[in-house]
């Protein structure tokens, strides 16, 4: 399992370039996707950005992310609050577009420290890549 | 912690001069003192300003297409009152939920045609509200409205006595029709619907006023001093646990103090030996089978832009034994608490919160609350900002148009 934690964008870019090295191949961040958080795991990294940004407390929102690594099957992504111990209420649905996707349904109900858990299946592997965001 | 222990610069000193002065003044018994202000860390305002502004942005209910319709509002407070909405033509909405008792019966289990399993709970600021009742088995404040009239225990009229009541009475048809725009069709359910309808456009004009803790928030959001030494002292020190230490704001977060979800307070279960309330765990499967929700036929909304909430909700186990997190405002009206009432004060709430105990939570393993042990003022204090939620002056039910001004 990996976990990064984000502090702003610029220097999460450049965590993630850092913390890619020797990890899964890095790649950038889709057009456009200045801003994104990145998670680097074994075999995937990932870079997602929520809508609407910043996260808000008790409202629904989507992530947008995009895998790279070796083919991906499948994606859940969930969201862990590791200080209470509690997931979300609400269950995503992803909608998978070859190494790229969406989620939407996500619901934050508690102001703190979250964690976004990409869960990444594909024939090299199964791998979880865990964000940390806090939701304004 | 006064301003001199943290520091004070050059600029602040009058400000820090002046609470000290206040806590001098607030030490003489007998004189209500102004409270010192300027106490608060960056991070404690941080989360004190997101208790507000009060009112929120509100806009219309696109599942609802009378909302926020004047006439649909008159007819709905109407129908709200009207006793013949129920099997025995004797208990209407405003038996349990009566405007001089803030819209609620004062009773532990709310009693209909029968008594019930739960509280009533108050009718303020529902519009803000995500689920509905206390195992948020309704998505839509209409849909909610529907419940008594199905429960024979409540109201129990259903869709055909409800839809035969409307068009046998010449008022309720003119209400009807003045706020739908038609006059009611041969479809008993979507007759009953309509209903729902028009009370949840009465209920969406129930929301509380401003408060003292709104004054002293919008004061703190602006760094007016004078208006922030106006809360005073024990609301403050109660407010400092309410977001630290009590750990209360993540439930009870933001301008409604509440996170609209659910949680597991350790109170019992038990409706009566043998018998549990499952809360939310049941909530959820009623959700899942009722056709009154935002995914179902009587959406008004075809986008189903608000529908999210329905389509995406997950039923766990440990949805067993939760009941939704109520706001706080006006919350010193509305005794007794929790789902069945079994709190009769705001203290003993406390005191509950305070003394729970772990071992009765159905949580599976979340750690959320804890035993805080709180000292005797510490618990007053708390009550003490709660009460600060209550809003200023008399409350007036609602000011509207007689329902049957315009149809007699």
């Amino acid at each position: 399992m990996a976990r990064r934690r984000l502090a702003g964008p610029a220097l999460a870019a450049a965590l993630a370039l850092v913390l890619t090295a020797g990890q899964a191949a890095a790649c950038p961040p889709p057009q456009g996707w200045a801003g994104a958080g990145s998670i680097a795991g074994e075999l995937w990294s990932a870079w997602w950005r929520p809508e609407p940004a910043p996260i808000p407390v008790g409202d629904h929102f989507s992530v947008r992310f995009h895998l790279c690594g070796p083919p991906v099957g499948r994606v859940q992504v969930r969201g862990w609050m590791p200080d209470h111990r509690h997931g979300m209420n609400y269950r995503p649905a992803v909608t998978l577009n070859g190494a790229s996707g969406t989620a939407e349904g996500l619901l934050f109900h508690m102001p703190g420290r979250w964690q976004l858990i990409l869960d990444v299946r594909g024939a090299a592997g199964r791998e979880k890549l865990v964000g940390e965001t806090v939701p304004e | 912690m006064t301003a001199r222990r943290s520091g004070v610069s050059a600029a602040a000193r009058p400000a820090a001069w002046l609470a000290g002065f206040a806590i001098a003044f607030s030490m003489l018994p007998g004189i209500a003192a102004p409270s010192p202000a300027f106490d608060f860390t960056a991070e404690e305002k941080r989360r004190i300003l997101r208790h507000g502004p009060w009112p929120p942005a509100s806009a219309p209910d696109p599942s609802n297409r009378v909302s926020g319709k004047p006439d649909a509002i008159a007819f709905g407070r109407a129908l709200f009152f009207d006793a013949r909405l129920s099997l025995s033509g004797a208990v209407s909405c405003a038996t349990c939920h009566a405007p001089d008792r803030a819209w609620t019966d004062g009773l532990p289990r709310s009693r209909g045609r029968r008594t019930v399993d739960r509280n009533a709970l108050s009718l303020f600021n529902l519009r803000f509200n995500r689920w509905f009742g206390w195992d948020g088995a309704q998505d839509t404040l209409w849909a909610q409205n529907l419940r008594p009239l199905l429960d024979r225990r409540e109201m129990g009229i259903g869709p055909g006595g409800a839809a035969r009541l409307v068009h046998a009475d010449r008022r309720l048809s003119c209400g009807y029709r003045r706020a739908f725009g038609e006059a009611p069709g041969a479809d008993d359910e979507r007759v009953f619907v309509d209903l729902g309808k028009a009370l949840a456009s009465f209920l969406e004009t129930q929301v509380t006023g401003r408060t003292p803790f709104d004054d002293f928030r919008d004061a703190l959001a602006r760094g007016d001093a004078a208006g922030q030494a106006r809360y005073p002292a024990a609301a403050r020190r109660g407010l400092r646990l309410f977001i630290g230490r009590g750990n209360c704001a993540f439930c009870h977060f933001g301008p409604a103090f509440t996170n609209g979800e659910f949680a597991d307070a350790g109170v019992p279960h038990f409706v009566e030996p043998g018998r549990v309330d499952p809360g939310r765990l049941g909530g959820i499967r009623k959700l899942r089978r009722s056709p009154y929700t935002l995914l179902g036929a009587f959406n008004d909304d075809a986008q189903r832009s608000t529908a999210a909430k329905t389509r995406y909700v997950r039923l766990r186990q440990s949805n067993f034994g939760e009941f939704r997190v109520p706001g706080l405002r006006n919350a010193a009206l509305t005794a007794p608490y929790m789902h069945a009432g079994s709190l009769g004060t705001l203290a003993d709430v406390v005191r509950h919160y305070s003394t729970i105990d772990e071992d009765r939570l159905h949580a599976g393993g979340e750690r959320i609350l804890r035993r805080l042990d709180l000292s005797a003022r510490e618990r007053a204090d708390l009550v003490a900002f709660l009460e600060t939620l209550t809003e200023k002056g008399p409350r007036r039910e609602v000011a509207t148009k007689p329902a049957d001004a315009a149809c007699r």
